[in-house]
């Protein structure tokens, strides 16, 4: 079984490696906006597995995308540089954000996170002089490493891809020590943690702003990419979008968000802009609650389960017991 | 579990039967109820205590008084002549007054091994850096002290099954593992053997005692009076939040106003 799921990487990797090769610019703009997706998706899940419903993921990844658009545009800053002051920018954010709104649970943090989102939309959309406000950001310098400007669309496929794939370990391994564990011991039981040690309040700000700061990462490169920044872009209908990811894809395992964003960004792709695009996600997310309460992860258990519950039932008692 | 070290660091603290918890006029209102009120509360070092009382004499309020869960409206809390009163939870563990809870409180989507693991969690040197480069998911001394801890509480067959899959006896004393492994110095049970058949119970109540006579101080509350009679040298008798009796087992079992406040709430709900 392990090695099954281990082959099945190695052969997606390469696949992956080899998109720009075998499909044209439009794969590689489609697959560079699933990798910034999934970095999303996957970003979310610290602050989800602590318990706390964040419906206001895309201002965080405004706030990068539009602090390190400036910075290059403006002031000439490269890349590197200008995404990382980006992400920090939306760590920072995250921090005087949830520090005051993070003793709050459940639906009263959900509708802090839901405003916030509207307050950074009308700030990006009202500070004409900086943002531009709704005519939006344009002109904004195509992403470069080391000097060397990233001009095809090709090698910058490649940058989103790297990018990810950094996010993914950082949040893999992070994910798979004590602070994971710590973490989901504050969404099971949060009054247990606390009576075992746990400051909750800083392990939840942990985790929230290391969400923030990888979200800054997903909207620097979507600003280098896109390089053209429109408000409403990071509206409402993209945090909705950014958690439906995750609850679609499993929020079970860590490979939960990633499934579901590359899953539902794909298959959304023919709707993208229209209005189809909000009810093939809201459809989605029904058919995922109705049918598969754990995500799409579970879908092979659950295949594997039917076919076993028969040749199982005919000798054997349940493998469980 | 590490025994010569919790022995170690009883002796080198304090001579035994000094003062380890004293609380003075503990008083907590809810609303216009005073769910505790003006309550002194002593605990030894070395002792085990009891805590009894009708429903709603407000043990569990006590408790969470103690633990920092709730703030008292009046009165003080000191810990080792220290002043705990107005800590947080997480500030009051650090100290070494650890609670297990009511209900089965335990993270029930993790292995037993992993509950444990998360009551060392004061004494992890966890760090964003460690968790970043190190190979192994928890360091293996961790691990060592984890197996130990279930070991010393019988559980060690227990380790990989999933705590919500665990019979309800086990699971139970799990939350007593998750405490010890916090490395109490006073450890306050809330009912650790209700729900339990006489055997079950008998044997939490001998792992009690054990725990005591490794040096922890033991503060709980229980209805089982066979346990607590069995179990307690000094029992502290509750009732609307105030202080009734206090003394060893036998003196507060024949205690006349101990007895009204049993009887008379029983006779109460027979006519009510």
């Amino acid at each position: 079984m392990r090695r099954l799921r281990v082959g099945v990487l190695i052969v997606l990797g390469l696949l992956l490696l080899l998109v720009p090769q075998l499909g044209g610019d439009y794969y590689v703009h489609v697959f560079a906006l699933v990798f910034t997706n999934v970095i999303l998706a996957a970003s979310l899940r610290p602050s989800l597995t602590c318990g706390q419903l964040n419906i206001g993921h895309s201002a965080f990844m405004s706030v990068g995308a539009y602090a390190s658009a400036l910075l290059a545009k403006n002031l000439a800053v490269p890349f590197e540089v200008s995404m990382l002051c980006g992400a920090l920018l939306a760590a920072v954010v995250g921090l005087a954000i949830g520090y005051p709104s993070l003793r709050l649970r459940g639906v009263y943090f959900a509708m802090v996170t839901v405003a916030f989102v509207e307050v950074i939309r009308l700030i990006a959309q009202l500070w004409v002089p900086l943002t531009r406000g709704m005519s939006g950001l344009s002109g904004i310098p195509k992403p470069n490493l080391l000097g060397v400007t990233l001009a095809t669309k090709a090698s910058q496929y490649y940058l989103a891809l790297f990018l990810m794939l950094l996010t993914l370990l950082i949040l893999w391994k992070l994910e798979s020590s004590r602070l994971g564990l710590i973490w989901k011991s504050i969404g099971m039981a949060d009054n247990l943690a606390q009576s075992l040690g746990v400051n909750i309040a800083n392990h939840k700000l942990l985790a929230f702003m290391l969400g923030c700061f990888f979200a800054g990462v997903a909207g620097a490169f979507y600003a280098h990419f896109i390089r053209f920044l429109f408000p409403p872009e990071f509206g409402f209908l993209m945090a909705t979008n950014i958690l439906v990811y995750n609850y679609v894809g499993g929020r079970g395992h860590f490979a939960g968000p990633i499934v579901g964003a590359a899953f539902l960004s794909l298959l959304s792709e023919p709707f993208r802009g229209s209005a189809y695009e909000t009810i093939f996600f809201s459809i989605a997310m029904l058919l995922t609650i109705l049918f598969l309460p754990g995500g799409l992860i579970t879908l092979p258990g659950k295949l594997a389960e039917l076919r076993w519950g028969k040749s199982a039932s005919a000798h054997s008692p349940s493998p469980a017991a | 579990m590490g025994e010569e070290r919790i022995r170690s660091q009883s002796e080198s603290r304090r001579v035994s039967s000094a003062l380890l918890l004293e609380t003075h006029g503990l008083t907590r209102h809810f609303g216009g109820l005073a769910a505790v009120n003006r309550v002194d509360l002593r605990v030894a070092e070395g002792e085990i205590v009891g805590l009894i009382g009708p429903n709603g004499a407000g043990k569990t309020t006590c408790f969470n008084l103690l633990s920092g869960f709730i703030r008292p409206t009046a009165g003080t809390i000191r810990f080792d002549g220290e002043d705990i009163t107005r800590l947080r939870p997480h500030q009051v563990v650090k100290r070494g007054l650890v609670r297990t809870f009511q209900l089965t409180t335990l993270f029930q989507e993790l292995t037993g091994l992993e509950n444990v693991l998360l009551g060392l969690h004061l004494h992890s040197r966890r760090s964003l850096g460690r968790a970043l480069f190190s190979r192994r998911r928890f360091p293996p001394d961790e691990v060592a002290r984890s197996r130990e801890v279930l070991e010393f509480t019988g559980l060690a067959s227990q380790a990989d099954q999933l705590a919500r899959n665990l019979p309800h006896g086990h699971q139970r004393v799990l939350g007593i593992a998750m405490a010890l492994a916090a490395r109490p110095r006073l450890l306050l049970l809330d009912e650790p053997v209700t729900g339990m058949n006489l055997d079950e119970s008998g044997r939490v109540m001998a792992l009690v005692k054990t725990i005591r006579d490794r040096g922890v101080t033991v503060l709980l509350v229980e209805h089982n009076m066979k346990a607590v009679m069995g179990t307690c040298e000094r029992i502290v008798v509750l009732n609307f939040g105030q202080t009734l009796a206090e003394g060893s087992p036998a003196e507060v079992s024949t205690n006349a106003k101990v007895i009204e406040a049993y009887l008379g709430a029983g006779l109460a709900h027979a006519r009510g």
